[in-house]
Parts: structure tokens; sequence; C-alpha cells
């Protein structure tokens, strides 16, 4: 009894500590948050999100900062050091235009708030805008009514480059335009969301307000789930769906198509792939065949239903769009013809991002949906008009100058808008003779002051302006709207301008809700799930890729064996004849691997030191790690975040700088135990699709060669001990073979350890038989019956490694071995890869005909 | 008049082509003066399929797939066309070009025949200060449209040298411009740019040109060539108007009409991708025969 009550007392104790320690943390929190809003300094003149006009936070904010701030400085920091780790270890990149170096995404560790009802507001007005915009495309390219009876210029559509006469009058496969859409808002100075701009084409954004809600929730998920913010995954999980439906079939296959690691948002591309369980395909993997895309896979070519498409619709058809384009497929207008395949959002979309269309809309939306437009947009006025040129014209210090029809001012050599007032007598005089020459190239636009958001700076917040973005996808129950959205924040002053390229932050959107939300995730309700064990097709790029993946790594290895070899106190540098010989071998192999120069001579450290990080070197450990990294960039979607971090990480390490011998060891060890991890992670997390064969194809058929070098190279018939001792190491069979024979190393022994042992797992004969069962298990494209050309190798090969002798086996053997493998490692390029980086790939035909 | 013509296009490859899709523009248009009397495309490997549709621009379009490996392609298109078009004569008085920038802005149709769909930049022919401001001079204030497009016709011709060595398709317009010379395309894009640099409605024509050889001499086979010249509207009354810098000529009956677009990238007579070679060989041989 005693003991018990006792323990009552301690805990009721425990519990008023813990009350009283709270208590303390909210007073504590609220003294910040008083701080945070005395310091906040408000711009002149312009609206902010989170204090009202009369100096006070509004409620949302003060519910937020509120809990923020019982957060202690050191946690705050805690976890804006987690979310930013999050990030970088999963990769998340983009890429400025003409860079060729990806970098990474920077979040603000601040979401922006929105209340409920000013999003049902902001919501409302999104979807009638994405219906109006749905009826006027239909219109433009159909019937063409509401030109022919004078309720938009002729010229406003004519202008663009994105009207695409190719399609007039060919009908939407799948029925619709628009199936994302997407607009960028900002608050003006009267308190309401204005549209600043309409994305159409292929609106980017919504991968990284996916990854930026994932890191943010994370970091602070007691703060997300005290605020009921409502999660962006049934709006992925709707347009998925409504993607699917479109499509004529019951089990659509539907590809983003990307136009390749090298564009700006690639890493969205994959990352919407993989979250929406999309094939990522790049132009090169498409062609067309009866009327339909089809996607050469490793088992032919596939049909696809649906294409989500990431590249802009000039570039989709070099037969009747941009004829320099080789980012698209050739013949795909003519497939859209034909019905054949369903193009997310349909070619000529962007037509409709004309700026020069904005002040018709609102007659647009009376007569196409009889209501006024719900929320308004940027004044504009377009100089295809004499009285909104002349009113242009005549404000022309007030207004900011853009394009009508595309990004940039024409004859200006600017990708934002123009101001007047920032030109010199000259520039302003060009501008003026310009609009007056060509008024409909140009629009005016109100120099609108947005209002700014809280950003988190050095321990304060402070105001910085941002845009908007906010997404829209057709569902067959209406306009659904992302929660959330895409928010940009810009360093400068003017908002609109603001592009990640100009090292710009995003922060997450969270709509804040005074109700319970429910958490629902991207699993499908179960009754609609069906079983799948095989995730779909594999497109011959994907496997060419990680083929060479496997190769990449497995070279790396190689070297980095031959780099310990070399370099280690015990190993070949002891100063002997025998011991300078085989020295002499191992850099002679490496001069041919191209890891070191054919004039190295120098001290066997600064051999060592090149072969492993001479970035000049193609052979190089660094080099074949980084060679890895580029091609598993254009895998992201395949890859798991860890296994990306596992190449990042070797990456890194070896392009540090390491001086003396003992470090440069150790860091060719700790990459050596990294690939190890990263061999690891594909045998423990790859499913065992075709992917994971092909990975293991090229890592098995390397290992292969390259073992079969070293037994040539260290094994020839006069080998000594030190030789074969060498090989010994690099096959990483020591132990095995002092446990078997108990003897100084003999030539047989070793031979057939490193050979023709099939139950030695770095011996060539198990690779040659674990490359037979991968091939087995393939998908064959046979047409005649006859046993395939890989197969035949690789049979053949099993055939003469299970039933050779190692006393008899002799050095031409070998050496005729390691051309049967060269010869398979190209027979399996051939089969399965027709379209891989040194096939044939489509041409323009030339000339003036 | 009526001419036979006989337009042989042939790609010699370096290696085996395995596949090629190509887009063929061959068939002379109806219409303005021009009548298509008979036309026949001969295709050599045989495609495995043929398809033909009217493109935005009205022309007869043919789709092809070639899956047969092949050195060599050629398509053998012959055509007999009645023209009987009276030229505009040059010294003609029209409308003030001004009103007839402002009228063509204005039209309510995005139709093939519709002036506003040529006032604007096009693939192959980008706006360019300068271009416009060369053609602003044959354009002072109040012109008749005929008599600045005549002018302007007239200096491209005597200011641009042709030669058929200086340039390609990707040549672009800046670089023709600034060493004023190329061949008739490129004269045909320069003089578009600048009429579209003026907000005037130009087009783009592609077809060909009977050549009378030289006194005594006999007409060559094959000498002929496909040629290229602009089409400008000027008003609804005189309507398209066709002028030929490359000749300095107003378009009569030695012209024969194939397509009309925007600029090349809209009527090229043969285009298309190939699987296979990328060395490749072209040769175009055209024969404009006065039947009578």
């Amino acid at each position: 009894m005693a003991e018990g009550a006792a323990e009552e007392d301690d805990k009721a104790g425990k519990a008023q500590g813990q009350r009283q320690g709270q208590r303390e943390g909210q007073r504590e929190g609220q003294r910040r948050f008083a701080q945070w809003v005395r310091d906040y300094r408000r711009l002149p003149g312009i609206p902010d999100e989170f204090l009202g006009p009369d100096g006070k936070p509004r409620a949302v904010w003060s519910r937020f900062f509120d809990a923020f701030g019982a957060l202690a400085p050191d946690e705050v920091e805690r976890r804006f050091g987690m979310a930013d780790r999050h990030l970088r270890e999963a990769g998340v990149t983009y890429r400025a235009p003409g860079e060729s170096a990806d970098r990474p995404w920077s979040i603000s560790h601040l979401p922006l708030l929105i209340d409920e009802a000013d999003w049902k507001q902001l919501s409302d007005g999104i979807t009638q805008r994405a219906e109006l915009l749905e009826l006027v495309l239909r219109d433009i390219y159909g019937e063409g009514r509401l030109v022919a009876e004078g309720a938009l210029p002729a010229a406003a559509i004519a202008g663009s480059p994105e009207y695409l006469r190719p399609v007039c009058g060919v009908p939407p496969p799948g029925g619709r335009y628009l199936s994302l859409y997407a607009a960028d808002v900002g608050r003006g100075p009267d308190g309401r969301w204005w549209v600043l701009g309409d994305r159409t084409q292929a609106p980017s954004g919504a991968g990284y307000a996916l990854e930026n809600r994932l890191v943010l929730s994370r970091a602070f998920s007691d703060l997300y789930k005290s605020m009921n913010v409502p999660r962006v995954a049934p709006f992925f999980e709707a347009f998925r769906d409504s993607l699917r439906a479109r499509a004529d079939r019951d089990e659509p296959r539907i590809g983003v198509l990307t136009p390749g690691s090298f564009s700006e948002t690639y890493f969205e591309h994959a990352t919407l792939a993989r979250y929406l369980g999309f094939l990522l395909v790049e132009g090169d993997d498409l062609a067309v065949s009866d009327d339909h895309i089809h996607i050469r896979t490793v088992a032919g070519l596939k049909r696809l239903d649906v294409l989500l498409r990431r590249v802009d619709s000039n570039s989709l058809d070099p037969l009747e769009l941009d004829a320099s384009s080789r980012l698209g497929v050739a013949g795909l207008i003519d497939v859209l013809r034909k019905d054949g395949v369903v193009v997310a959002n349909m070619p000529g979309s962007g037509v409709l991002e004309a700026r020069a269309l904005l002040g018709f809309l609102p007659a647009l939306s009376r007569r196409l949906l009889g209501e006024e437009l719900k929320m308004p947009h940027i004044a504009t006025w377009w100089c295809g008009q004499r009285s909104a040129r002349d009113e242009v014209l005549s404000r022309l210090d007030e207004v900011a100058i853009e394009g009508a029809y595309r990004r940039g001012v024409p004859g200006f050599d600017s990708n934002g808008p123009v101001l007047a007032s920032e030109l010199d007598a000259a520039g302003r005089q060009r501008l003026i003779d310009a609009i007056a020459a060509r008024g409909m190239d140009y629009v005016g636009q109100e120099v609108v002051r947005l209002s700014t958001m809280p950003v988190w700076e050095q321990g304060q917040i402070t105001p910085r302006p941002f845009v908007l973005r906010v997404f829209a996808a057709a569902t067959t129950d209406g306009w659904a709207i992302m929660p959330g959205g895409f928010c940009r924040i810009a360093e400068q002053a003017d908002a609109r301008a603001v592009s990640m390229g100009d090292g710009a932050r995003s922060a997450d959107v969270w709509v804040v809700s005074d109700k319970q939300v429910s958490t629902a995730t991207l699993l499908p309700a179960i009754d609609k799930v069906r079983i799948r064990r095989i995730a779909g097709v594999l497109p011959s790029r994907a496997a060419d890729n990680l083929f060479w993946l496997g190769r990449y790594l497995e070279r790396a290895e190689a070297t980095l064996r031959l780099v310990r070899a070399l370099g280690s106190p015990s190993g070949p540098n002891k100063g002997t004849a025998a011991s300078l010989q085989s020295a002499e071998r191992i850099q002679r192999l490496l001069v041919t691997w191209g890891a070191i120069s054919q004039t190295s001579r120098a001290a066997p450290g600064r051999i060592v030191a090149e072969a492993l990080q001479s970035p000049e070197r193609f052979g190089s450990a660094l080099s074949l790690v980084r060679a890895a990294q580029r091609t598993a960039t254009s895998l992201r979607e395949r890859l798991s975040p860890d296994a990306w971090q596992v190449i990042t990480e070797m990456a890194e390490r070896l392009a540090w700088e390491v001086e003396g011998d003992d470090s440069v060891l150790s860091a060719a060890e700790l990459t050596l135990q990294e690939l190890a991890s990263f061999a690891g992670l594909a045998h423990e997390n790859m499913n065992r699709a075709a992917g994971w064969r092909f990975l293991d194809i090229g890592r098995r058929t390397e290992r292969a060669i390259n073992t079969t070098r070293f037994a040539r190279q260290f094994a020839y018939d006069e080998a000594g001990d030190e030789d074969l001792d060498i090989l010994l190491t690099l096959v990483d069979c020591q132990i095995t073979y002092r446990s078997r024979y108990l003897l100084a190393p003999i030539l047989a022994p070793v031979r057939d350890l490193a050979v023709l042992d099939s139950y030695n797992p770095r011996s060539v004969a198990f690779q040659v038989t674990t490359l037979n069962e991968h091939i087995a298990a393939l998908p064959s494209l046979k047409e005649h019956g006859l046993i395939e050309k890989p197969q035949r190798l690789a049979v053949a090969m099993q055939a003469m490694l299970a039933t050779a002798e190692a006393e008899k086996l002799e050095v031409k053997t070998l050496f005729a071995l390691e051309q049967d493998l060269l010869s398979l490692a190209e027979a399996v390029g051939q089969h399965y890869f027709p379209h891989g980086p040194n096939a044939s790939r489509p041409e323009k035909l030339t000339g003036l005909a | 008049m009526i001419y036979d013509i006989r337009h042989v296009t042939t790609y010699e490859y370096e290696s085996p082509v395995s596949f090629a899709r190509c887009t063929l523009r061959l068939e002379p248009r109806s219409g303005n003066g021009q009548e298509l009397i008979s036309h026949h495309v001969e295709i050599r490997p045989r495609p495995a399929e043929r398809s033909v549709r009217r493109d935005f621009f009205g022309t007869l379009t043919e789709s092809v797939v070639i899956e047969a490996a092949h050195r060599n392609l050629r398509i053998d298109s012959r055509s007999r066309v009645s023209v009987t078009r009276q030229p505009r004569a040059r010294a003609a008085v029209s409308p003030g070009w001004e009103s007839i920038r402002d009228i063509a802005f204005e039209a309510t149709s995005l139709g093939p025949s519709s002036p506003v769909g040529y006032v604007f930049a096009s693939p192959l022919v980008p706006v360019l200060g300068p271009v416009s401001a060369y053609a602003a001079e044959s354009f002072v204030a109040g012109a008749g449209i005929l008599a600045g497009a005549v002018d302007l016709m007239h200096r491209i011709r005597t200011e641009f040298r042709y030669d058929p060595k200086a340039t390609v398709i990707s040549t672009p317009l800046n670089e023709v411009f600034a060493k004023r010379h190329g061949v008739c395309q490129d004269f045909a894009h320069v003089m578009i740019a600048g009429l579209r640099g003026l907000g005037l409605p130009a087009a783009y024509v592609s077809g060909y040109l009977r050549t009378i050889p030289p006194a005594g001499q006999p007409r060559l086979q094959g000498a002929d060539a496909t040629h290229a010249w602009v089409s400008l509207w000027c008003g609804e009354e005189l309507g398209w108007v066709d002028f030929d810098p490359t000749n300095d000529l107003m378009v009569a009956s030695d012209h024969i009409v194939l397509a009309v677009g925007r600029d090349f990238s809209d009527v090229s007579p043969v285009d298309g991708i190939i699987v296979g070679s990328r060395k490749q060989k072209l040769d175009v041989a055209v024969d404009v025969l006065l039947v009578e």
C-alpha cells in the first residue's frame, strides 16, 4: 500500500512538474511570439499575410505562432535542420536554365497559412476559371464562334506560338483539353486574391509542393496535426484516377513525358512518376505504330494510353511542329487525329497563357458560363487594341510592359517585365516606337503591390513578397483543387518575376481549418485495388541505364580494389623484384582502364591518388562513380532515396582532396564499404522485377570481365606467390583459400577459386551462372523460335566453365572467355536496348527538298 | 497555259535506313487562276502505309511510312496544271498600306486565308527590328500597298546577292539579312519579315517557275528548281497578291503554286524522319514543261 501510494504521489508530482514546465514553456512562447511581432517590419504600403491592417497578427497565424513559439529556439533549429537534411538526402533538386549542375532545393521553413474561408473563395475562383478556360479552348480549336462573333479578337489567338494549327479541328482524345491547370495568384491591396497568370501548357510545381509538404509535415508533425491542415494526397489520387478513366482500356498504361535529366524540373517529373505510379518516359522511348503511341520496352513495343506531358507542345512532334526538336515523337499529332492517345494537357492548350487574352476573360465568362468572374486578374491592357495602346502609352511609367504572347518582351533582352521608368531615354523611345509599330506584341500590366508573408531569418521573422501557384485537376466529378500549392518567395520587391532559377525559396502552403481533417493517403480505397506483383513494363532506356549503373559501380569497385592492393603496406611495394613486377602489372591494368595516365611513373602514392580521384582520368574511381551518378539521375523514379544517397556520398567523398597514403587508402576503403552497402540495398530492397535484373546483369557482366582480366594478369602460367596473392586479394578470396588449402598460393587452386568455382560468389563461373538465370527470366522477343544471342553466349560459357579443369586451363582460354563476355554485354545491349545511347536515333531528312 | 511538272526527290544514305516516316506536300493547289488537272506520286521503296489529308492551310498532305530497309528513297511526283493568272500592274493604284494593316488586324477569322494569321512571327521568320526598318523605307506614310511592296521587292532583288552556296535551310534570317545573300527561300523570308514588321499580312508560297532557256539553246532536263515567293494581302478588293523578290516579278502564269503557309516550315514539299543513317545526300530535280 505504502509503496503504491508513493508511486501515486510520484506520478502526481511528475504530472505537476510537467504542467508547470508546459506553463513556463507557454509563457516563454508567448514572450517570443510578442517579440517576433514587435520586430516584424512590414513594408510600407504593402498588405501582409501575418499582420492585419491594425498591426495585430491574424487569427490563423496566432494559432500557429502560439504553438511554434512554445518550441525552444534550439528545438526550432533542430527541426529546420531536419527538414533541410531530408531534402538533401532525398536529393530534391532543380536546375537553373543553362546550368548543368543540380541545385539543392531551398525551402522556407515557415508555411504560408491560409484561412479556410479565405481558401474557399480562392478555390471557387480557380475552379470557375479552369472551367472557363476549358470552354474557351474547345471553341478556339473547334467551332471558332468566339472569334467569328467578335467576342475574342482573332489576333489575340493567332499571335501565340502556342496556337497550334495542326490540331485545329482535332477533338482532344479523352474528351478534354485541360487535365491539370494552375494559376499564379497573389493577394492585392484590396485583400482579395488576384490571378497573375494562367498555366495551361504543362504546369510545374505540383511535385515540389508535394515534396515541401512531406518535409514540413514531418519536421513539425505535432504543429501540422494541431492546425487541421487538409492533406494533398487525395488531390493527386483524384488526378491519377481521372487520367486513368480517360483512357479507353481498363488497365491503362500512363507515362510522364519528360525532356530528360537536363530539364530544370527533372526531379519533379521523377517524383510525380513515382508517386502516381506512372512510367517516366522520354521522346526516344516512344514510337508510333498502328495509330497508337508505344513504349520501347525490354519486352518489345507496349502501347501507351495516356501521356502526362512536361514537354512543351511545339516540341512534341518533329514532323508537324518544331522540326528540330528531339524531345517528342514523330507522328504524335497524327495519332491524336486518330484518337490513339490521350495527352494531358492537349497540345495547343498553352495558347491560353497569352497575356493578350486576360482582358477578354470577364466578358467570356458572362458569355460562356453566364456568370461574373469570381476572381479578378491583374489589370492588363493589350496594345493590339488602339484604346488600350493609347492608355498604356499615356501611363507608361505606371505600368509594367510584358510580351503579349510569351515570356519576355519582344525586342528587349529581359525575361521579366520591362519598366519604362528603369530605361534610359533611348531605351524608352525604343519601347514607345515598338509599341506604336507592333502594339499587338505587347501588354501593359498594372504594377500591383502584392502582399508579403513571414519568412524565418536568424531567429526572427521578416516579410517577403511571394507568388502562390494553385493547382486544379479535372476529375470525373468536376475540378479538384489541391488544398495548398506551390509558393515561391521572392528576395526582390516585385514577386511577379520570381523564378526558382534566381535563388528563390519555396514554401509549403497550409490551409488551416477549425475542423479535424481525414487522413487519406495515396493508397486507394481497398475495394478498388487489384493485387499486382510485377510493376508494369520496363522501358529499354531505363533497362539500359540500370545495366550501365551496375557496370560503372562494379568497375569502380574493381578499380578501388586495385588501388587498395597497390597502396597497401602488405601489398606489392615491399621492394623485392617480384613485388615490383606485380606493382608494375597493377599499374599497367590501371593505365589500360584509363585510371592513370600512360606516363605515370610517379611514386606509388601519387599513382594511387590519381587512380582514386583524378577528375581528368575517365577510369578513375571518381570518374566512374560520377558516371554512375549521372546514369542514376535518369533513374530517379526507380531508385530508393537510400540508394541515391549512397551514390551521392561516394561521389562527394572521392571528390575531396586527400593527402597522404593513409588517407587515400582509407578513402578507398570507405568507398568500398559504401559500394557494398549499395549492393546490399539493391539486393535486399529492390523489387525482383526486370529492372533489378538489368542492374544485376550489368554488375555480373562487369565483374566476370574484370575477374577474368585479373586471372589473366595475375594467374598466368608462370605466376609466382606474389601475383597469386594479389589475385586472391582482388577477388576477396584470401580467407576461403587459406581455409581450404592451408598453403601458400598455388596456380591451379587459385585459378579454380577465381574462375571455375561456381560456389564462390566472386568467381567468373558464379557470375555466368547468375547471368544465365537472369537471361532465362527475361521476356523473350523471339518470333523465330530460335535461341536468342545473349542466351546462346551465356549458355555456352556456362557449359565451358562447368566442364573446364583448373589444371588444364590455359591463358588463351581465359582470353577467349573475356572476349565472349564482352560479346555478351554487346548482345544484351542490342537485344534489349535497341535505342540505347549508341543505337540509331531518328534523323531528320535534310536539305531543301 | 498548261504545264507538265515532274519533281523528283532522291535521298541516298550511307548506311541502310530501316524506317522512314515522311510528310509530302507535292500536289499543286487549285484556285487563284490555277487548276490542277492530274497528279500522281510514286515512291520507292514501296511504302507500308500511305494516307492523305488536307492540312490547316488546305494543302494536300500525304503521310508515308516505309518499313523496308533501303539505301535510296525516291519520290517521283508528276502533275499537270493549267495556269491562267493575269499579273497585277506594278504601278496600279491601291489603298494606303496603313489602312490594309488596320483592316487585316481586325479580321474575325482564324482560318487559313484570314490575313490575321500572317502578321505575326512564325517559326522561321522572326520579327526583327533592322529588317522592319529596312522595309519601312519602302512604305512611306500614305504609300499604296502595291507600290510599297513592289519597291521592297525591287530593293531585295537589287541589294541582295543570289548565292545558292551561301545558305542552308537552317541559316537564321538575321544572318541572311546581315550578309545580304541567299536563295529564293531566304529572299522570300526577308520580305515577309519586313512586311510583318510593319504589321502587314505576308504569306510564303512554294511552287515552281517555268524557266525560259536563253535564245538558241535547248531547255536542259531537270534544270528547273522548286521556287518560293511572297503573297501579300492587299485588302478585300485586291485580295492576296504574289510578289517574287528573287526575280523582281509580279507573279503571273510562269509561276505554279504548290502550297501556301506562314513560312517554309509550313509548306516544305518533302519532310520526314528516318531511322538508320546520319549521312544523307539529297537530290532534287524539277522539270516544268509547257504543254500548250
